[in-house]
């Protein structure tokens, strides 16, 4: 029988909550700093607004629960995943005060969705937003999922180095890099900044090249690098990636979203001189072929839809969205109405299975991660196998992934399960978008993407969607970057606590 | 002092491993992105065929 949380529970998930809070106080600050450098002054009380309230939040919560007894996995989970809503709250405050979305309900939704790396957006005007407002939104995603930044609370707050390794669990993360989770924190911090420099000169040297002043190329060019590598997908400009109509700004795009779809560990391994691994490696095949097949695809019926008919619209449309929707970025070369009104059904669909099956596992990438896809696609390999060889036979099937791995019944269930529950949501959210009068294919383009942690969007998604779909659809952002298992595990202890209430 | 000490070629001795990874990663993107696109050039010459 499953116990329910006790008091002392709830102080210690209290208590470590106290940590993000502080963080986000500290987040909250940077973006001043833009406002100083643009002379947006107006803009600098609605930042500290926002982290006085996240640092007396913090400071409550430290005062109040405080306790010396550690953390374990069902704190961890239950932490992460209030930490995944409390984080988003706390940071759609200053977006709201600056009237940059029309209510709170959308801010909390451009907040939660810049936290997750999703990208689907709901402001208003973005092409009119403060510098400082825009970077918020930009770093956020940076912050939230390029880097993980609950976790990193943890490790760089934390007094206890375990509380950090379970948090990693509770975000669905394995990562082995190093056995210190510090050192751990410190090396993804530090391969995340490498690429925002990389990614940086590229879409500034990109935006030079089309013409755009040296201050907007590089400030557009930091924003949409940190966007890119979260794979988030959010963008300086309404038109997002369409706006530059630049063949150089959508290659730095390319070259941005890939690298984020990868591995923070494949990454720690190549950056380590280990540069065979970048072949060898089972993610990066299927991530390769699933890109390549899924193209040719789309590609295909685009071109015998006659939508786009020569070779580099074929690319840059085409291509270039499934790289966008399958890394989960969300960066868009063409308006959403054309998605749900030019673009065939069948290259939708395609582009929405992208999507679900997202980049590598320990990326800043969603959807069901394609170690996942691999090992259940091995699994089917080796059941076959099974059936057709005598039955004294054993058959084994491995992967390699920084090392060989053998497949273990224990991971063929986790990722059936992880898969299946993607797929109950998935539907789950396409009915409630249809139900609401909108095409199959674009609703299930829009849920996809938005479960997935995509961003993008037929349209459904505007500053007037519909109340129910714009909640479900900030349910499937947060219950996809959680990978679903830590959204039921807290369901499960508040629906334990409903019933049988909290005991001391 | 510490400019003037200062080698490129030290300095991608040094840090080798890296830069090339870094690279590497590029020449990933750039391998996806021509089997892309000899995909697209593919497609268009099936087109124009039937």
């Amino acid at each position: 029988m499953i116990p329910a949380l006790t008091r002392e529970d709830l102080k210690i998930i209290g208590y470590n909550l106290s940590r993000i809070s502080y963080l986000m106080g500290g987040i909250l600050l940077l973006p001043i700093i833009v406002a100083v450098i643009y002379r947006e002054i107006d803009t600098i009380p609605f930042f500290l607004i926002g982290a006085s309230l996240a640092f007396i939040l913090g400071s409550l919560l430290n005062h109040f629960l405080e306790t010396k007894k550690e953390m374990e996995l069902k704190h961890a989970v239950v932490m992460v995943a209030v930490g995944w809503l409390l984080a988003p709250v706390l940071a759609s405050i200053p977006i709201w005060l600056s009237n940059a979305t029309a209510s709170y309900l959308h801010a909390s939704f451009e907040s939660l969705s810049g936290f997750t790396g999703t990208g689907l957006t709901v402001a208003t005007d973005i092409d009119h937003l403060s510098h400082s407002i825009n970077f918020l939104r930009h770093f956020l995603q940076f912050v939230g999922d390029g880097i993980g930044i609950i976790v990193v609370s943890l490790s760089i707050l934390g007094k206890t180095k375990i509380s950090s390794v379970l948090a990693f669990k509770g975000e669905a993360k394995e990562l082995g890099i190093r056995p210190s989770i510090v050192r751990t924190s410190r090396i993804i911090i530090g391969i995340a900044i490498t690429f925002l420099i990389v990614g940086t000169i590229l879409f500034a040297a990109a935006g030079i090249k089309e013409g755009l002043n040296p201050g907007t190329a590089i400030f557009d060019g930091l924003n949409h690098s940190m966007t890119g590598y979260a794979t988030g997908g959010f963008s300086t400009r309404s038109q997002n990636l369409l706006f530059y109509h630049s063949v150089w700004v959508e290659v730095a795009a390319i070259v941005t979203m890939i690298i984020g779809a990868l591995n923070f560990n494949l990454h720690y391994a190549i950056l380590g001189g280990k540069r065979k691994e970048i072949l060898k490696n089972i993610e990066v095949r299927i991530l390769f072929f699933s890109l390549l097949a899924l193209g040719f695809l789309v590609s295909a019926n685009l071109i015998f839809s006659n939508l786009y008919t020569s070779p580099d619209s074929l690319f840059r449309k085409g291509i270039f969205h499934v790289i966008s929707g399958q890394t989960t970025t969300g960066f868009q070369t063409a308006p959403p109405q054309h998605f749900m009104l030019l673009w065939p059904a069948f290259s939708m669909i395609v582009i929405s299975i992208a999507m679900i099956l997202g980049g590598c596992a320990n990326s800043t990438s969603g959807g069901i991660k394609m170690v996942r896809i691999g090992i259940l696609f091995k699994s089917i390999v080796r059941e076959v196998r099974q059936t057709l060889l005598p039955r004294s036979a054993v058959v084994r099937g491995t992967f390699h992934n920084i090392e060989d791995t053998l497949i273990t019944d224990t991971m063929i269930k986790g990722a059936a399960v992880i898969a299946m529950g993607y797929i109950v949501l998935f539907t789950f959210g396409t009915m409630i978008t249809v139900a609401h009068g909108y095409s199959v294919e674009s609703s299930m383009f829009e849920t996809s993407s938005a479960l997935g942690n995509v961003g993008l969007s037929s349209g459904i998604t505007s500053p007037s969607m519909p109340f129910v779909v714009e909640v479900t659809y900030m349910f499937l952002m947060w219950a996809g970057k959680l990978e679903i298992i830590a959204v039921l595990v807290l369901m499960g202890f508040i629906i334990l606590g409903l019933r049988k209430g909290i005991k001391k | 002092m510490a400019l003037r000490k200062f080698s490129i070629l030290a300095f991608l001795k040094k840090n080798f491993d890296f830069i090339t990874g870094v690279l590497g990663e590029i020449g990933l993107t750039v391998l996806i992105m021509g089997a892309a696109l000899a995909i697209c050039l593919l497609l268009v010459f099936v087109k124009s065929v039937i």
